[in-house]
């Protein structure tokens, strides 16, 4: 009855198939809850502060929360003028935290009822991490020049050492996406499947019965407790995602600052 | 003015500065708390996630060398080389941009 298959809550499934010139552009749950994640994300802010009142009701009050906490992040890890990009950040902030809270249900309004983790999926998070090193480099280029490329020229190393130093500062550079991208990947689908695991322990222990099925006790107090820590590693990750982009920001706009 | 069940003294100057030490004090722990390293879990990842992205980096880089150039395989050793020394320097970032 109940699958234990602790892998299969990311499978993508698709709702409408689709195919272009050979390319399958199927409509699949892993864009559903996507559109889902900027659907609720818009939805829920243009309700909160649609009645913008001086006294914030709650709704309200937890947009500025919002708000203030993501310029606050900006403008300390990038500076004022990173402030140009606050509507990137939230954004990233905005889609990630709303998906990684998605995938917290087990099941969900959707087809087959499955829930889904758009974050859990490598690809999801590459593009992301694409995006925002695309944007810091295309900016830092436009904004900079080729002074933008000082940063792989680190300022006070002798200048034969350069024939070493600057390869492995590209290097560096080129791995921020790959580390950006696989630690939000990595944490959700760690974080996800050992969920499962635990869960799967539950349906296990109950189906043998007689005093194993007491045990499955156990499992379930320690589902309970990944459940939460799931909730603050959901948050987390949004943030730690957010903090990094405003970090990469920081070098597009001020090269050599470091 | 005290109430007649009132044992202690009334309010004063004394008191006042005792009970803003207990909670500047309350309030410092609260911080550390808050500024307190993340959980081992988060660091570690954040740790491996720095190296291995580095590493990746350069092995990659490497192979796209030898694959163009017929490098073959010194393109591989060097990236690989130099995308250790990359992963090291960006856990020696973290760890700087984790301890400020």
């Amino acid at each position: 009855m109940a699958d234990t298959n602790p892998i299969k809550q990311f499978e993508i499934h698709p709702i409408a198939d689709l195919s272009v010139g050979g390319l399958n552009l199927s409509f699949t749950n892993s864009s559903y809850f996507m559109v889902l994640a900027v659907g609720l994300t818009v939805g829920l802010l243009a309700v909160a502060t649609s009645r913008a009142a001086l006294v914030p009701g709650r709704a309200q009050s937890v947009a500025e929360l919002l708000y203030e906490f993501i310029a606050d992040m900006v403008r300390s890890s990038a500076g004022n003028d990173g402030l140009k990009f606050f509507p990137l950040v939230f954004t990233l902030f905005a889609f990630i935290l709303m998906a990684n809270m998605l995938g917290m249900f087990p099941y969900f309004p959707a087809p087959e009822f499955h829930g889904f983790t758009v974050t859990s999926h490598l690809i999801i998070t590459v593009a992301l991490a694409m995006l925002v090193m695309v944007i810091v480099m295309g900016y830092g280029l436009f904004k900079n020049g080729l002074k933008f490329f000082s940063i792989f020229f680190p300022s006070g190393v002798p200048v034969p050492l350069y024939l070493i130093v600057t390869p492995i500062e590209i290097i560096s550079f080129l791995s921020r996406p790959i580390s950006l991208s696989i630690r939000l990947f990595a944490n959700m689908l760690a974080g996800h499947i050992l969920l499962k695991v635990f869960a799967g322990f539950i349906v296990m222990l109950g189906a043998t019965g007689g005093a194993l099925a007491a045990v499955g006790i156990l499992p379930l107090l320690m589902v309970i407790a990944l459940t939460a820590l799931e909730f603050l590693v959901a948050f987390l990750q949004a943030y730690v995602f957010a903090v990094l982009t405003c970090i990469y920001l920081n070098d597009a706009l001020h090269p050599g600052a470091h | 003015m005290s109430s007649p069940s009132d044992h202690t003294r009334p309010p004063e100057p004394d008191d006042f500065e005792h009970r803003l030490a207990e909670k500047l004090k309350a309030r410092q722990a609260r911080q550390a708390k808050e500024n307190a390293a993340p959980s081992g879990w988060a660091t570690g990842m954040r740790y491996g996630s720095e190296f291995f992205g580095g590493v990746i980096a350069g092995t990659v880089i490497g192979l796209l060398a030898d694959h163009f150039f017929g490098w073959s395989p010194f393109g591989l050793l060097a990236g690989v080389m130099l995308g250790f020394a990359a992963g090291a320097l960006n856990i020696v970032r973290a760890v700087r941009s984790m301890q400020n």
